[in-house]
């Protein structure tokens, strides 16, 4: 069974992501939480008794599905990580400005359409289903402030990470792993996608590379068809 | 696994071996190498792992290229790319295919790539599999297998080949070197060895960077004009995965149905390496695009 995991972290992340994302899909879940720790104990509560599951996860949505795949591989059949700038190795890299000053007020409509905009290759993917699905979103969410985010969210983030690639380095994450990224993602670089793949290639022989062209941040959103032919294809032959 | 019984096609001129099971959509795939290799010979073989699975959904269909495997050598000493091209052209029109996805690996990408760009009516789209030869940049051949360390055309030498061509040695079988074997024991295979020895580099290699040249601006004019895919082995020492970067960045420049696939764990054959994920991207792609 394949399970889909959101990105984004209420509060900061100018469009209110969500289950609603993915469009039409089974199985995609919600996930809350103040830290990774917390959001992947919600992301396991969710999929615990419905066998081992493929976890495809967005952004933050794939680490979590990582870090899940190290804490009970039991549980995962493979994981798929998504445009994952938040498990992409991030180095010295300048600041990435994409979303930098989102227009008031914030969680609006017209607000998430900028940020959604902003993150995409072409705006024909943002409708009005979805931008009435972010609006509800955010009002449903409860915002982390920024204090919680910079004391809490931000360094159990790099906590999870370097747990995560240090598994990679030593005993090798359990499950296949695919790593999709999106040709114009304007939030990272080919290489970023290309360097986590390379982390998870290190000890799982059963990893895979996969870019989807014309496609930013949500190239599941901007390219449905390639992305679930790629996604269809990992499932098949693993 | 076996390819089924071979057929025969006269294809201008030239008889012609190759193999085909199932029916629908056309899948043609070209090998790589050239005629007249001493320590290494591709034919149809390459693609044994390949050819069936796909033919439970699909038409699949290998053929040999011209002076490789069982067809015949060129005509008049035309030992040239140029020639293989339009061998492979003429034999998709000898089988009356249109709409074909074409699969090249290796050198065979860059032929598969060149009948596309020269004959869209027969092409629906391209797969390029670990292609130095059309990749721009410089291969690594030279650097990988300089020099095998077993006399020409023994076992011991086809298989010290494909194992650096490989990254895991054990998947150069008994099956695979005898099917080399078999080609470099073809009296007009030798025929090829003998010829060239001085027309490889005198005509061949020459013609290739040359034609090389033009493939590589159409490409860059967008020319190609075709749903393409590049599939590569990430552990490729040969043809080197930022070759395959190079070459999916000069398509995806111009045509949206533009993916990249790296699989870990392969070196230049990543469908013999990992036949199963490999034909899986294969049958979802034909799928889409059907």
């Amino acid at each position: 069974m394949m399970v889909f995991i959101h990105g984004g972290v209420p509060g900061i992340t100018p469009y209110a992501s969500g289950p609603h994302i993915w469009g039409k899909v089974p199985n995609a879940i919600e996930v809350r939480g103040q830290t990774v720790d917390a959001m992947t104990q919600s992301v396991r509560q969710a999929i615990e008794g419905k066998g081992p599951c493929h976890l495809v996860g967005h952004d933050i949505g794939g680490l979590l599905a990582f870090t899940l795949a190290i804490e009970a591989p039991q549980l995962v059949r493979a994981v798929t990580a998504v445009a994952s700038v938040a498990a992409a190795p991030s180095g010295d890299g300048v600041p990435n400005v994409t979303l930098a000053h989102p227009p008031k007020p914030l969680w609006s409509k017209e607000s998430q359409r900028w940020a959604l905009e902003r993150v995409s290759y072409s705006h024909s993917h943002i409708d009005e289903a979805l931008l009435q699905a972010c609006v509800a979103a955010a009002a449903k969410q409860t915002p982390m402030t920024p204090e919680a985010y910079e004391n809490e969210f931000v360094p159990s983030l790099m906590k999870a990470k370097s747990r995560f690639y240090e598994i990679c380095r030593t005993e090798g994450i359990k499950v296949p792993c695919q790593v999709i990224w999106g040709s114009h993602d304007p939030l990272t670089t080919f290489d970023q996608g290309l360097w986590l793949f390379r982390g998870v290639a290190q000890k799982q022989r059963v990893s895979q590379f996969h870019v989807i062209n014309r496609a930013g941040a949500l190239p599941f959103r901007e390219e449905p068809a390639a992305f679930h032919q790629v996604l269809n294809a990992f499932a098949d032959g693993i | 696994m076996r390819l089924p019984e071979g057929k025969w096609l006269d294809v201008e001129g030239l008889r012609t071996r190759y193999f085909e099971a199932g029916r629908g959509e056309p899948i043609v795939f070209i090998y790589g190498g050239n005629f007249g290799t001493g320590d290494s010979a591709s034919s149809a073989y390459t693609w044994s792992e390949n050819l069936l699975p796909l033919s439970e959904r699909f038409r699949a269909i290998v053929f040999d290229k011209a002076g490789q495997g069982e067809t015949d050598n060129p005509k008049n000493d035309d030992y040239t790319m140029a020639a293989v091209v339009r061998h492979a052209a003429a034999f998709l029109r000898a089988m009356k295919l249109e709409g074909v996805h074409l699969v090249g690996h290796s050198r065979g990408g860059y032929a598969a790539t060149r009948v596309a760009l020269d004959n869209h009516d027969l092409v629906k789209s391209l797969t390029v599999v670990n292609s130095g030869t059309l990749s721009p940049g410089i291969g690594t051949n030279e650097v990988v297998l300089a020099k095998p360390p077993f006399a020409a055309g023994t076992r011991e030498c086809v298989r010290w080949v494909y194992q650096n061509y490989s990254f895991n040695p054990d998947i150069v079988t008994d099956e695979w070197v005898s099917a080399v074997m078999a080609t470099l024991a073809i009296p007009k295979y030798q025929e090829s060895v003998r010829k060239m020895a001085k027309l490889g580099t005198q005509l061949f290699l020459p013609e290739l960077a040359r034609e090389k040249r033009e493939t590589l601006q159409w490409i860059n004019e967008g020319r190609l004009q075709r749903p393409v895919q590049v599939i590569w082995g990430f552990d490729d020492r040969t043809a080197v995965i930022d070759r395959g970067i190079e070459l999916y960045n000069m398509f995806a420049r111009h045509e949206r149905r533009a993916l990249f696939h790296v699989i870990n764990q392969s070196g230049h054959f990543p469908f013999r390496e990992h036949p199963k994920r490999f034909n899986a991207l294969m049958r979802r792609w034909v799928e889409s695009l059907a």
